[in-house]
């Protein structure tokens, strides 16, 4: 103040008092009235019973009341009353049951400040930002391992596991398949024995532990642990969620204004949910009824088309599948769309349980990999139809002409090398001319029967064409057919000529065990010796050398053919294999490539050399499928493969003009197998299980469909900071 | 001198945790942090230039792109900055210099030979200096191995976690390995044909072995292992 007008106010004040000099004497002797008969005296004390009492009673009451509302002790009451458990979507019961645990508990506090912790067991872990790593403290325990993990949220179908994903259904029967008993593959029975050598083995490496040291409750715990870690993310949006119901503040309900500017708000929201509902009331079950009996009558034609399919004519004779790849095409086509209904239920399913659950995430991928297989395979076929189909004219002219160059004259012009003493060998030309003309009959005829098919040809890849817009798998599998069908003069050549050959080679070895005076004994299995006759050895001699010398001939005829089969088999044999791999490796593509459904395993890695505490941090990383793992069916297809045309086996055969057993398809295609089940799912079955499916419910029945929307901002209550900082 | 025979690293960061490191990286001074810092840039520098060398070489290749118009500055903002990035790259002196020595390497080495060439010494370029192999044991969870991979690009290493309920046994095998007796550490789990080896491709010396799994036992077991005198305990 400036000191003139503290001046000025000290004149004032002055001249007020000694004007108005009876008022002041008069206050004086109020003061002395009042001392005198100890009013002064009553206030004090007044004072100083106040005081005690806020000392006394209510500064601890509302510190006690405080503790109770904010502290952990809150959340930790909230957790045994199940309050923050509540207006779960699905059953609370069943977190307990997977997470092994009988209720939830408060471990510990992240950043309290010193002082608050009530519990000498709690966990208190300190994060600082500068720091990757938080800092974990327990005044009770001796050391400490943190694992750290990044949380998997459900939503995006995260989880981890122990184990990878197995894709291929592991509880298929595989002799079951078809339904019919088929023969055993020679392949598979030797795979099976490894099989149980390999089992036998690891029996006995069992015995071999001296110390048996039995698991502790701390080892059993491992998969509970990896449920729990996979349980929260979602728990923690329940809790959350249900935040503000700690404590005793009850909460206050919404004034008229507000409640007018809400209903403002959600005017539209409500209206369109209106609709929705009306919508799933009263159209959507009969759309989900039609549908269902359209579904239905496809699987009724399927279920014909496979009977076809599958049709044996004695149990041991092969079915349409076995012979034609286009069958065998259409059958896992069918078998797929059979499948799809029952996956769909089982995914619909999933729906009704926590996402958390994590037991129906194969399924899962199985479907949507099959089906997105399937759209591929649609998409390149579209692309590869169109082609052909404008090109067909050109693809017949090139086809024919490699068939008539390559079928037709360069065997005739091999035949007649043949029947002419080829490279200096000096074959029998009276059987070589005969051998000669028959099979070059056969080839003219064959020939006139392929030209009155020549005009057909753009008709039939036409026809191809146009069949691959369902998936490119098909107009390779009908290639594939076409082609075998146009090479059977060859097949039946190499059958006719191997057949010869090995009646010979046979005759002639029983002739030599003449010709040493030895017999074969049929009963007992072994070469005996016995006593022929002058006659009987001297013709059995003569036909011996007569069909030893005739040998050649035949040898030469039989090689032929096998050679011209071997390019046309191995041709064929690579066309399928283009068309495995081609279908197939979108497959894998599509299965390990989609972002929501990467395997996790459980790795751990040291993360202790940045951080220099007692404790152990290591952090939780998941571990990437191996290259080999990802293909290893591809390998094991290769290996079969391998196994079957490079063993000594098929070597005899080929020696001896024995039919050498092509692999089987199913063993080429468990692959594609390997995704289906073993039986197919009946017609009943599947009318049970679509209509079993839950109804959709009306949205408004949803007592918090509307919630999650208007108040809660991102799922969680901001403004009520105070409990959020015990729980996080 | 920069790398040694394996030698085995224990680390116990608490009582319940053990780590056996098995590496051929020799303990780290000065002078060999220096020569490997030094090795690693002229592991990237001589890549860098390989993968320029094939660039040019695809570029004056009949496959090569078409001879880019002159450089406007409209078209520079159409470009993305990888392109803008190589441009400068051929542009700087080094670019130039390396063009001129690919048309001139070409005209002696045909690039069928020389392709092949700078792949492999790619390969070459990419492999890792030092093997380290590890095995670290945390008593309660399990043990996981891990061993570091041959190539740079393919990852830092291979791990495997073996939860300690799934852990049968842990033993020491001898195994003929051409004309030497081989010990190793083997893993037996439950339900599976085939055992887990530790440190697989090092595969240390007996009594490095013999540590481990005496460290192992201990740290997994919570109890001490008498001496091994021939005879398991």
């Amino acid at each position: 103040m400036h000191p003139f007008s503290v001046l000025t106010l000290a004149i004032f004040v002055a001249g007020y008092i000694t004007a108005r000099w009876d008022l002041v004497t008069r206050l004086y002797e109020l003061a002395l009235f009042a001392w005198d008969n100890g009013v002064i005296s009553r206030i004090a004390l007044g004072c100083a019973f106040w005081s005690v009492t806020f000392l006394f009673l209510f500064i601890p009451v509302r510190h006690i009341a405080l503790s109770e509302a904010e502290l952990p002790r809150g959340v930790e009451n909230a957790l045994k009353t199940g309050i923050l458990l509540r207006n779960a979507r699905n059953p609370v019961a069943r977190i307990f049951e997977l997470c092994g645990q009988a209720s939830m508990h408060v471990l510990g506090l992240t950043n309290a400040t010193l002082g608050t912790l009530f519990d000498p067991s709690w966990v208190q872990a300190i994060t600082h930002p500068a720091k990757s790593l938080p800092r974990v403290t327990c005044t009770k325990a001796s050391s400490i391992q943190t694992i750290l993990f990044d949380r998997p949220n459900p939503r995006r179908m995260q989880y981890i596991s122990l184990n990878p994903i197995a894709l291929s259904l592991s509880d298929k029967n595989q002799t079951s398949y078809g339904g019919s008993p088929e023969p055993e593959v020679e392949d598979e029975k030797q795979e099976q024995k490894n099989k149980r050598n390999a089992n036998h083995l690891v029996e006995k490496i069992k015995q071999h532990s001296v110390i048996r040291h039995l698991p502790s409750s701390k080892d059993k715990a491992l998969a509970k642990i990896v449920n729990q870690i996979n349980w929260a993310w979602e728990l923690e949006h329940l809790l959350q969620k249900n935040v503000s119901l700690i404590g005793p503040r009850p909460k206050r309900t919404l004034s008229v204004s507000e409640r007018v500017v809400e209903h403002a708000t959600t005017m539209r929201d409500t209206a369109v949910l209106w609709v929705w509902d009306m919508i799933i009331i009263y159209v959507f079950p009969v759309v989900r009824r039609a549908f269902i009996i359209t579904l239905l009558a496809h699987r009724l034609i399927a279920e014909a088309l496979l009977l076809v399919l599958e049709w044996r004519l004695r149990p041991t004779s092969p079915a349409l599948k076995d012979i034609s790849a286009t069958a065998q095409q259409v059958e896992i086509r069918l078998l797929q769309f059979c499948y799809w209904p029952m996956q769909y239920v089982k995914l619909r399913l999933r729906k009704n349980d926590w996402d958390s659950v994590t037991t129906s995430h194969p399924d899962y991928i199985r479907f949507y990999n099959s089906l997105w297989l399937v759209a591929n395979d649609v998409i390149i076929g579209i692309a590869l139809g169109t082609y052909i189909i404008e090109n067909a004219e050109w693809a017949a002219d090139m086809i024919n002409m490699l068939l008539d160059k390559y079928t037709i004259t360069a065997l005739q012009s091999s035949i007649s090398w043949l029947m002419g003493w080829p490279a200096g060998l000096k074959l029998n030309s009276e059987l070589a001319l005969f051998l000669g003309d028959l099979f070059l009959w056969v080839i003219d005829y064959w020939s006139s029967c392929a030209q009155t098919l020549e005009p057909l040809l753009p008709q039939i890849i036409w026809f191809i064409g146009f069949s691959s817009f369902a998936g490119a798998s098909m107009p390779i599998a009908l290639l594939s057919d076409l082609l075998s069908a146009l090479t059977l003069h060859i097949y039946s050549f190499y059958l006719a000529s191997a057949r010869i050959f090995h009646w010979q080679l046979t005759i002639l070895l029983s002739l030599f065990q003449l010709f040493r005076g030895k017999k074969y004994n049929v009963l007992r299995n072994r070469v005996d010796s016995c006593d022929y006759d002058l006659d009987q050895l001297l013709v059995g001699t003569i036909l011996f050398t007569l069909l030893f010398f005739l040998l050649p001939t035949v040898i030469v005829f039989y090689l032929n053919f096998a050679l011209a089969l071997g390019g046309i088999r191995f041709e064929l044999r690579d066309t399928h294999n283009r068309h495995n791999f081609n279908s197939t490796s979108i497959s894998s593509s599509s299965s390990f490539s989609l972002s929501p459904t990467s395997l996790i395993h459980l790795k751990v890695m040291q993360g202790a050399a940045v951080y220099r505490y007692r404790s152990v941090a290591n952090m939780m990383q998941p571990v990437p499928l191996e290259f080999s793992a990802m293909f290893h069916q591809y390998f094991q297809m290769g290996n079969r493969l391998r196994k079957h045309y490079l063993s000594p086996g098929v070597l005899f055969c080929l020696v001896t003009g024995r039919f050498v057993p092509p692999i089987h398809r199913k063993n080429l295609y468990s692959l594609q197998y390997s995704m289906l089940p073993g039986r197919r799912a009946g017609i009943m079955e599947i009318w049970e299980a679509l209509n079993s499916l839950p109804a959709k419910k009306p949205m408004g029945l949803h007592p918090y469909a509307l919630a999650t929307n208007a108040p809660m901002l991102n799922g969680r209550r901001q403004m009520n900071g105070r409990a959020t900082r015990g729980l996080r | 001198m920069l790398t040694t025979s394996p030698y085995l690293r224990i680390r116990r960061p608490s009582p319940t945790a053990a780590e056996f490191t098995v590496s051929t990286l020799p303990p780290p001074t000065v002078p060999l942090r220096l020569s490997l810092y030094a090795i690693y840039l002229s592991q990237g520098l001589l890549s860098g230039l390989i993968l320029l060398f094939l660039y040019a070489t695809w570029a004056q290749s009949p496959y090569g792109p078409s001879p880019p118009p002159p450089p406007a500055p409209s078209s520079s903002a159409t470009l993305s900055i990888q392109q803008r990035l190589l441009h400068a790259v051929l542009a700087s002196p080094v670019g130039v210099l390396l063009a001129t020595r690919a048309t001139a390497a070409l005209v002696v080495l045909p690039p069928r030979l020389a392709v092949p060439a700078c792949l492999a010494a790619l390969y070459a370029l990419t492999r890792r200096l030092h093997v380290e192999e590890s095995l670290l044991v945390l008593r309660g969870l399990g043990i996981q191995t891990s061993s570091s991979k041959d190539s740079l690009l393919a990852g830092r290493a291979t791990t495997r976690f073996i939860p300690t309920e799934k852990i049968l046994d842990v033993v020491i095998n001898e195994a003929f390995r051409g004309f030497e007796v081989r010990y190793y550490l083997v893993v037996v789990v439950e339900g599976e044909p085939d055992v887990v080896v530790v440190f697989p491709r090092l595969l240390p010396r007996a009594d490095v072995v013999e540590r481990v799994w005496r460290g192992v036992r201990e740290c997994l077991y919570e109890r001490k292992v008498a001496r091994l005198d021939g005879k398991a305990v």
